[in-house]
């Protein structure tokens, strides 16, 4: 699945003005791009969800304007990736910026915000989350601080569109009187500061109030105890949700409707057009595309695929995720990374493709590598741990839990070989805790249904291609010919039957498919084990080696691969061997 | 002192930071008040309160800011 991250349009399209949107990591810019240009795009409430830009279309009356969503900066100066593509769009020129700020931290928003007046391009501000600050008992006197900034000061709270026409409307007025700009002499940074504490000083009133409960929530979730005992909470629940919820919309609804309704009456149809033949058991034989192709997808994959976006997106606008980063780091930083990139690892668990692109917010070369190799390698995407729950769920739960902890036994001591093996340095964590918010129902129904609407669009029709070719190879007679090609591997060392051979192939096009197609093979317990450590570990699907190309080079994406693929088959063979001895013995 | 070192839920001043750009931007600057919250165990961040704002920060990062406390 692509995330709608790296989605762009050609800035240069047209003659129409450039607004940039602009402002520190994680105050709501890709809320406010959402809500002004109608474009889709994934905002979190965590720093560094946006990892590349976006540009859509603002309309005022018959004036448009291209507006680019650019990835959260702390400042002009220090260098991160994020900041070199921010920099880059500033230097390409803008006809206006819109700032926003962090009505509940306005200080270091300010410092930002002074930053931005000294590049002399036209400035609105949205001051936003003024809700979330009131709550927390802060009080900013919009107009005062547009009178100290000169210029216009908008509130808004995004998520709920409120003040966001204001805003458009500043922005395409402050363009039209462009020239009219003071000019700001340079100050030096401590200059800087002490403007800032003189502006907060007027323009803020801090009333004391006692923490919420969402505060006092928000501190235990990070301290040792009990944010371990929420954690794993959260991580049960999470589970209970997507493999329980899973299997009661698979069991009981999809499953019947398909097998019970869909499949006889399609059978029925075919059956009395086609005579028996090759033809016939390519569309409802036992890979069958008109079957398959609804069947998996549908039934097997789906009702995971939504539940782990339901949570995950849940998760994400809590705000929950960096303080899951910050109880792990100390696990993490042994592992050659930080606490911070636990956020890609978990969202590796629903695709790599976005996870992998995640990665751009690790600070060194090093951890995006190592966060990257670790998911393209043992990290199970959702449709992959769907294919797992239909393959073990009924047969053998004792070998799905087994599969999940070799799992992270795989991540947890390739971590410790990759710290050792990829050369560089690796940054320690520090990162800003975001606070902790009642997510906005409509924000995570888009969020969700973006996501829901890409695994349809991205991962539909690999899957169907998969079927398409399971179907054809075993029906022609050409897995005979690969089976016996494979068969050393397949039947000698890893056990497993000739037609396995089949989701060798298919594995390359999806990890699923690497999986679905041993559901229709006889397979012993053992065998059911080696089956699912292969497609585990098992070269990732095509679409995550075309991003792996694109963010590392082709060496190192062959490198990913090539080695996930020896090790796949290597460590399950041994498995496999291992297995038998004991059996033997005993 | 070093901020690694101080005792939780202490107000403290920041006296020295070391001169990283990403520690001033993020707010973490001399004169400015602080406060640590949490100190994870294993070798992990403390978490430390610099205004409204809460910001998790490695050993390595805090060991070269030193404060003093505010009596």
């Amino acid at each position: 699945m692509r995330c709608s991250v790296n989605k762009k349009e050609n800035p240069m399209s047209g003659d129409i003005p450039k607004i940039l949107l602009i402002g520190n990591p994680n105050v709501g810019k890709s809320v406010v791009f959402s809500k002004l240009t109608g474009h889709a795009v994934i905002a979190s409430n965590y720093t560094g969800t946006t990892v590349s830009y976006s540009s859509g279309k603002v309309k005022l009356h018959e004036k448009q304007a291209l507006l680019t969503d650019v990835p959260g900066i702390y400042s002009l100066e220090a260098d991160s990736n994020a900041e070199e593509v921010a920099l880059n769009l500033l230097n390409a020129g803008a006809d206006a910026i819109i700032c926003v700020l962090d009505a509940t931290n306005l200080e270091r928003n300010l410092n930002f915000a002074l930053q931005l007046k000294e590049l002399r391009i036209p400035l609105v501000f949205a001051l936003n989350m003024m809700d979330v600050a009131e709550q927390k008992g802060i009080h900013i006197s919009a107009s005062a601080l547009q009178k100290e900034l000169g210029c216009p000061v908008i509130p808004t709270i995004a998520v709920r569109n409120i003040g966001l026409a204001e805003l458009v409307r500043q922005a395409f007025a402050c363009m039209e009187q462009s020239d009219s700009i003071e000019s700001s002499s340079l100050p030096s940074s401590e200059e800087r500061w002490k403007e800032v504490g003189r502006i907060t000083a007027l323009v803020q009133r801090l009333e004391h109030r006692h923490s919420t409960i969402w505060e006092r929530l928000g501190d235990s979730m990070i301290m040792p105890f009990p944010g371990v005992f929420i954690a794993l909470l959260v991580l049960i629940v999470s589970l209970g949700v997507i493999a329980g919820g899973g299997r009661v919309l698979r069991a009981v609804i999809l499953l019947p409707v398909i097998n019970d309704i869909y499949a006889p009456f399609v059978s029925g149809i075919v059956s009395a057009l086609l005579s028996e033949g090759m033809v016939r058991n390519i569309l409802i034989g036992d890979y069958g595309i008109l079957i398959k192709a609804i069947e998996w997808p549908f039934a097997l994959i789906l009702p995971y695929v939504l539940l782990f976006y339901i949570v995950l997106s849940f998760l994400e606008d809590t705000g929950y995720l960096p303080r899951l980063g910050v109880l792990g780091d100390g696990i993490m930083r042994r592992l050659g990374v930080q606490g911070s990139d636990l956020i890609p690892l978990m969202l590796g668990y629903g695709c790599a493709i976005p996870a992998i692109l995640g990665t751009r917010t690790a600070t060194t070369f090093k951890q995006r590598l190592i966060v990257s190799a670790l998911i393209a390698l043992a990290v199970p995407c959702i449709s992959q741990t769907g294919a797992f729950i239909a393959l073990l769920g009924d047969r053998s739960v004792p070998v799905l839990i087994l599969v999940y902890l070799i799992s992270l036994s795989v991540i947890f001591l390739g971590g410790l070989i990759l710290k050792r093996l990829i050369p560089g340095q690796s940054s320690t964590i520090l990162i800003e805790v975001p606070n902790l918010l009642m997510p906005n129902a409509n924000a995570i129904f888009e969020k969700i249904w973006i996501r829901i609407k890409h695994f349809l669009i991205e991962a539909g029709i690999p899957m169907l291609i998969g079927i398409a070719v399971a179907s054809l190879v075993a029906e022609t007679g050409l897995l005979v010919n690969f089976s016996l090609l494979l068969e050393p591997i397949v039947v000698n060392w890893l056990g497993l039957p000739a037609e396995a051979s089949l989701s060798l192939i298919l594995g390359i096009i999806r990890r699923e498919l690497a999986v679905l197609p041993l559901l229709e093979m006889d397979l012993s317990t053992v065998q059911l084990l080696i089956g699912s450590i292969v497609s585990l570990f098992y070269i990732p699907c095509l679409a995550v080696l075309g991003i792996l190309i694109k963010e590392f080079g082709i060496k190192i994406a062959a490198a990913i691969s090539v080695s996930t693929v020896i090790f796949a088959l290597f460590f399950a063979g041994l498995l496999n061997q291992a297995i038998n001895l004991i059996l033997l013995l005993l | 002192m070093s901020l690694y070192k101080t005792k939780k839920a202490t107000n403290c001043i920041i006296e020295s930071v070391p001169a990283q750009k990403i520690l001033e931007a993020m707010g973490i600057r001399k004169g400015v008040n602080v406060r640590v919250l949490v100190r994870q165990p294993f070798g992990g961040p403390i978490v430390i309160r610099i205004g409204q704002r809460d910001i998790a920060i490695s050993y390595e990062y805090a060991k070269q800011i030193t404060v003093k406390e505010v009596v």
